[in-house]
């Protein structure tokens, strides 16, 4: 997989690609905007990693640019906090996802590997977490090498939720995933998909763990040893 | 000793007033009283010297050259009914011609004659009553006579109680003058003051959130405006070091960040023991004071955009945002919505933020696989409850100052971010406030001032 690494400062570059390289990843890595605009265009990459105030313009116009030239490719935002609040909006204008300095390297690769778990995305079709593996195609999760048998409510609950790993699925999400696979849904349909689930992934020995986050929705986290 | 002195102007006023006024009064009537006794003394005086000279009119000398004395008949019954009046006259021999009474002429027989000036008498001797008199040297027929004439003290009555009527008058007036004086300077002092008293309600609202704030001048006493002028150039002054004292912090704490994240990123990097792992826990609380230092610097200098924000939509998205953290962290976090949507006047960004800083306070002081608990209830208030080992009495305003961190405490944190709650519910007009939790721990409740619970929902009830 193929990362575009847009960022003016030498160091944090520098560190971008050495870590993005470690976990298997291919960076470019350009620091003007003129560099990207070309780069974007040459070459179909993954996703892109883009820092807002370059020397020679704005990432945010950038941005523009890519998404009226229709390139849907997943694009993650670096930003200073105070720019967050300042152009919130940017986020609406096609950035897929933002990232705020300081951050840890650790996050910002959880959050390219999410954008690229997306449906279409180049993760989107093989998804793990910890030792499950779940093939979207043919709907098959393995524990380890074990096939786990799931009813397809289930199934839909956990592609969702390892799409999203690491961060909050809503439960009003879950519930419109369901719709999509059983039209007449209980209102308590997702708690109790959920719970079954549970506790099939800890039969199965599963090293991920759904949390509840009670009032909002559901958590799948890799369990740490 | 010290001397006492009053504080307030008003009273030293109106104080200094009221003695100067005292005074005057003193000195006016004393003057009057005075001036009325002269005048009527000085009436007495003429009066004794025209009937000295009526009576100078009823002497004259017959062809014989003797000195004779004939009253007019009106006279002559009327000192002879009373013994009020007396008179004696002497020629220039000093030879008694006639008196009445005859003991009064005796007596002044004695006196040597009246030449020039009246001269003033005073007997007591002659019958019963006191008299005041005057000899004096008149012109007449029969040559120079000295007449001497007195009147029985009191017998002017007239005279004396018209005196002591209007000493009484002024007596009983003064003081009801002078209270009336008083309360009118009082009011006149207090008007004069209203706008000194205004410019100090306006200057005990400047704090470090309104340091643009300054004091008008326009309607103040000439003697008070350079004071005011003076402490608007002094405020002036006091602005331009918070700006740049502001503005300082904010740079340091944004240069600050890229070198943290440098540092950061490369500590991740790298591959190592446990004393790598301290390390990377030491920046990571660095980058946290850092952010931190930005978030006060810009809610001083910054003010808020208000907008009607639904705190059950901020508070649960601010949840899901926090709980993978929560749950690295070994504890968990809900969320508890109300069933209506609870609007405030807000700045969602700032309310997200005091939010986040009590979810990450109370996770970091919850017990391992304690649950933190945020909770919406309408009329504009957010709670965010833990099971820690709460907050004691004493420590329950300085847990908002900043930089305060309670003793023996092991937190992460440097002391900012419950300090940076108290600025942002303060800038939202609302309060923080923390107490028990009921069955153990802390709860923290955020207020908002500008609550408005009765506009309609628009968003679906949550769960």
């Amino acid at each position: 997989m193929r990362l575009l690494v847009i960022e003016d400062e030498p160091r944090i570059a520098e560190i971008l690609k050495s870590g993005l390289r470690q976990a298997g990843f291919i960076v470019d890595a350009v620091h003007l905007c003129a560099d990207a605009r070309e780069a974007l265009v040459l070459i179909p990459y993954d996703a892109a990693i883009l820092d807002l105030g370059l020397p020679d313009g704005d990432g945010l116009e950038l941005l523009t640019e890519v998404r009226t030239a229709h390139n849907r490719v997943p694009i993650l935002i670096l930003t200073a906090r105070d720019a967050v609040e300042d152009r919130v909006s940017g986020l609406d204008t096609g950035a897929d996802d933002y990232l705020i300095k300081p951050f840890a390297t650790n996050e910002l690769i959880a959050r390219i590997k999410a954008l690229l778990r997306r449906p279409g995305g180049a993760l989107g079709l093989e998804l793990h977490a910890g030792n499950i593996d779940f093939d979207t195609v043919g709907q098959d999760v393995r524990i380890g090498s074990t096939l786990l048998q799931l009813p397809r409510r289930e199934c839909a609950v956990l592609e969702h939720l390892m799409r999203r790993q690491g961060r909050v699925v809503p439960k009003s999400i879950l519930e419109e995933k369901l719709y999509g696979v059983d039209d007449e849904l209980e209102s308590n349909a997702v708690p109790v998909h959920v719970h079954h689930l549970r506790r099939k992934l800890q039969e199965a020995k599963a090293t991920a763990e759904i949390h509840t986050i009670r009032g909002v929705g559901y958590l799948l986290t890799e369990i740490k040893e | 000793m010290k001397r006492f002195r009053f504080k307030s102007l008003q009273v030293r006023l109106a104080a200094r007033l009221a003695a100067l006024y005292v005074v005057a009064t003193v000195i006016a009537t004393g003057a009057l009283i005075y001036e009325a006794y002269d005048t009527a003394s000085s009436l007495n005086d003429r009066e004794l010297s025209g009937r000295a000279e009526d009576l100078a009119r009823a002497v004259s000398r017959d062809g014989a050259g003797q000195t004779r004395f004939a009253l007019p008949a009106r006279l002559a019954s009327a000192y002879a009914d009373s013994t009020d009046d007396i008179f004696a006259i002497r020629d220039a021999g000093g030879h008694l011609l006639t008196a009445s009474p005859v003991e009064f002429g005796t007596q002044v027989s004695k006196w040597p004659l009246a030449k020039g000036d009246p001269s003033y008498f005073h007997i007591t001797d002659l019958g019963t009553k006191e008299y005041y008199g005057l000899s004096v040297e008149v012109g007449s027929a029969a040559g120079p006579l000295s007449i001497s004439v007195a009147r029985a003290a009191g017998a002017n009555a007239l005279v004396s109680s018209v005196l002591r009527e209007f000493v009484f008058d002024v007596a009983w007036a003064s003081p009801l003058l002078m209270l009336a004086t008083l309360g009118i300077g009082v009011l006149v002092v207090r008007s004069g003051l209203r706008p000194v008293r205004e410019i100090s309600r306006v200057a005990a609202g400047i704090g470090p959130d309104t340091t643009s704030v300054r004091l008008t001048s326009d309607d103040l006493p000439a003697e008070i405006k350079p004071l005011v002028d003076a402490i608007n150039h002094a405020l002036d002054r006091l602005e331009r070091g918070f700006v740049v004292q502001r503005q300082f912090t904010a740079n340091a704490a944004h240069e600050l960040r890229t070198p943290l994240a440098i540092v950061t990123a490369a500590l991740e990097a790298m591959q190592g023991d446990s004393e790598l792992t301290k390390l990377r826990a030491d920046v990571g609380r660095m980058n946290r004071l850092v952010e931190q230092l930005l978030r006060v610097a810009r809610l001083d200098s910054v003010t808020l955009d208000f907008d009607a924000v639904d705190l059950n939509e901020v508070a649960s998205s601010v949840v899901a945002t926090m709980a993978p953290w929560a749950i690295a962290q070994g504890r968990s976090v809900a969320f508890v919505g109300a069933d209506t949507p609870a609007r405030a006047k807000a700045n969602s960004v700032a309310v997200a933020d005091a939010i986040r800083n009590l979810i990450e306070n109370a996770v970091l002081h919850s017990p391992p696989g304690g649950e933190v608990v945020v909770t919406v209830q309408s009329g504009a208030r957010v709670s965010v409850a833990d099971r820690g080992c709460g907050v004691p009495l004493d420590d329950r305003e300085r847990i908002f100052d900043r930089f305060w961190r309670g003793k023996g405490r092991k937190t992460a944190g440097a002391g900012l971010g419950l300090a940076i709650v108290q600025e942002i519910m303060r800038a939202h007009g609302g309060q923080v406030a923390v107490s028990d939790n009921p069955g153990g721990g802390a709860l923290f409740k955020l207020a908002f001032a500008f609550a408005d619970t009765v506009e309609p929902s628009t968003s679906s009830s949550r769960n």
